[in-house]
């Protein structure tokens, strides 16, 4: 039966979460064993989040993290790669089939960025790619997760990373570029 | 039977020694909703299956004594039942053989709810097409079930703001995949 006062699921994933204060969850649950409808919305929302899971599980996501995802992959047993290039240095890497992920540790000075972008370059420094307005530590230090899809399959390459920040007026300016001198060591060629 | 019977008159019929055939249905329309709560609760498909079953024998049990005074109030009835039953799991007390031996296994067939599939390289392509604060928020919520503090410490705002956040790529997920917000 259709529900005359469905609940919205992004409360539902709060809900799911453990998010909702006392009486906001006991609300919540009451008209749960009364209505269906929603009951079947929570499922949905708890199959999204457990497809997030697996697609977080598999390291295949470009993005940035956080430290406590990567304590949190390294305790369910998952294979961490880290490099940390200095800013304006450059450091050999390469990927084995045992990793799981692969991250990048970008140190810069951020102070007065109000807002950071990270922009995926070629060897030769042209934009491929940009991440917008991503988050950086309290330590100025953003932790890029690169595609273990893209970088299995990956020939030896030479792959330029570069913080970009932008001030109260918007004008850009380089906070820091990184390269990463990509060794193919998994066999075959490599190729996307 | 009657299947459109509501949950009142369910309650009356149990109560009235109306058989299996009722207490086959309030367990067909309960089991789903109570294994909902046991996977929120319990976070395990069998813990919540356990669940289930016990709860729903207990109920039986008290509707056939005539134990639910306002019949209308079956949901609150069989939600209190639950909160009472994970906090007995909680403390390791096991019922469960006990009562498989007094009601029989037959009528405590597992009833799998009907989980939602989803493409996961679509899900994978929705999640690409987020913002990075979003898909961050959304990684770190989901993967690691944390919903404030270290989230909105990486990303310097608000446990608040973390939340609006999610909401908003909840809904912009579930729109990518295709299901109304």
């Amino acid at each position: 039966m259709k529900c005359a006062a469905p609940i919205d699921a992004a409360l539902l994933g709060d809900y799911w979460l453990g998010a909702l204060a006392g009486p906001e969850e006991e609300a919540v649950e009451l008209h749960l064993f009364d209505c269906d409808d929603c009951g079947r919305r929570l499922r949905e929302v708890v199959a999204l989040a457990e497809g997030v899971r697996k697609i977080a599980r598999e390291g295949s996501l470009r993005m940035v993290v956080g430290d406590v995802f990567l304590e949190r992959v390294a305790a369910e047993g998952l294979r961490v790669r880290q490099y940390a290039p200095p800013a304006g240095g450059g450091v050999e890497c390469t990927v084995t089939a045992e990793d799981d992920f692969l991250i990048g540790r970008l140190a810069a000075d951020t102070r007065g960025a109000k807002r950071v972008d990270l922009c995926i370059c070629d060897a030769r420094g042209v934009e491929q790619m940009r991440l917008a307005d991503i988050p950086v530590s309290e330590a100025g230090e953003v932790v890029y997760q690169e595609s273990m899809t893209f970088a299995k399959a990956s020939p030896s390459m030479k792959m330029i990373a570069r913080l970009v920040g932008f001030d109260d007026a918007g004008v850009e300016r380089v906070l820091g570029e990184y390269t990463f001198n990509h060794t193919r060591s998994l066999p075959g060629p490599g190729a996307w | 039977m009657d299947i459109e019977l509501n949950d009142a008159e369910l309650v009356l019929q149990i109560g009235a020694g109306g058989g299996r055939e009722a207490e086959a249905e309030l367990f067909r329309r309960m089991a789903p909703r109570v294994r909902l709560y046991g996977l929120r609760h319990l976070r395990d498909e069998y813990a919540a299956e356990d669940l289930a079953q016990q709860v729903l024998i207990t109920t039986i049990e008290a509707l056939r004594a005539g134990r639910l005074r306002e019949p209308e109030k079956l949901a609150s009835f069989v939600l209190g039942a639950c909160r009472m039953t994970v906090l007995d799991l909680r403390r390791g007390v096991q019922r469960k053989e006990r009562l498989l031996e007094q009601y029989g296994a037959d009528m405590l067939a597992p009833v799998q709810p009907s989980s939602p599939r989803l493409d996961q390289e679509q899900l994978t392509r929705c999640m690409q097409g987020l913002k990075e604060r979003e898909r961050t928020v959304v990684v770190m919520t989901f993967y690691d079930e944390q919903t404030g503090a270290d989230v909105a410490r990486l990303l310097g705002v608000s446990e608040a703001n973390v939340r609006v956040i999610r909401h908003r790529a909840i809904h912009q997920l579930r729109a990518c995949m295709g299901v109304a917000a």
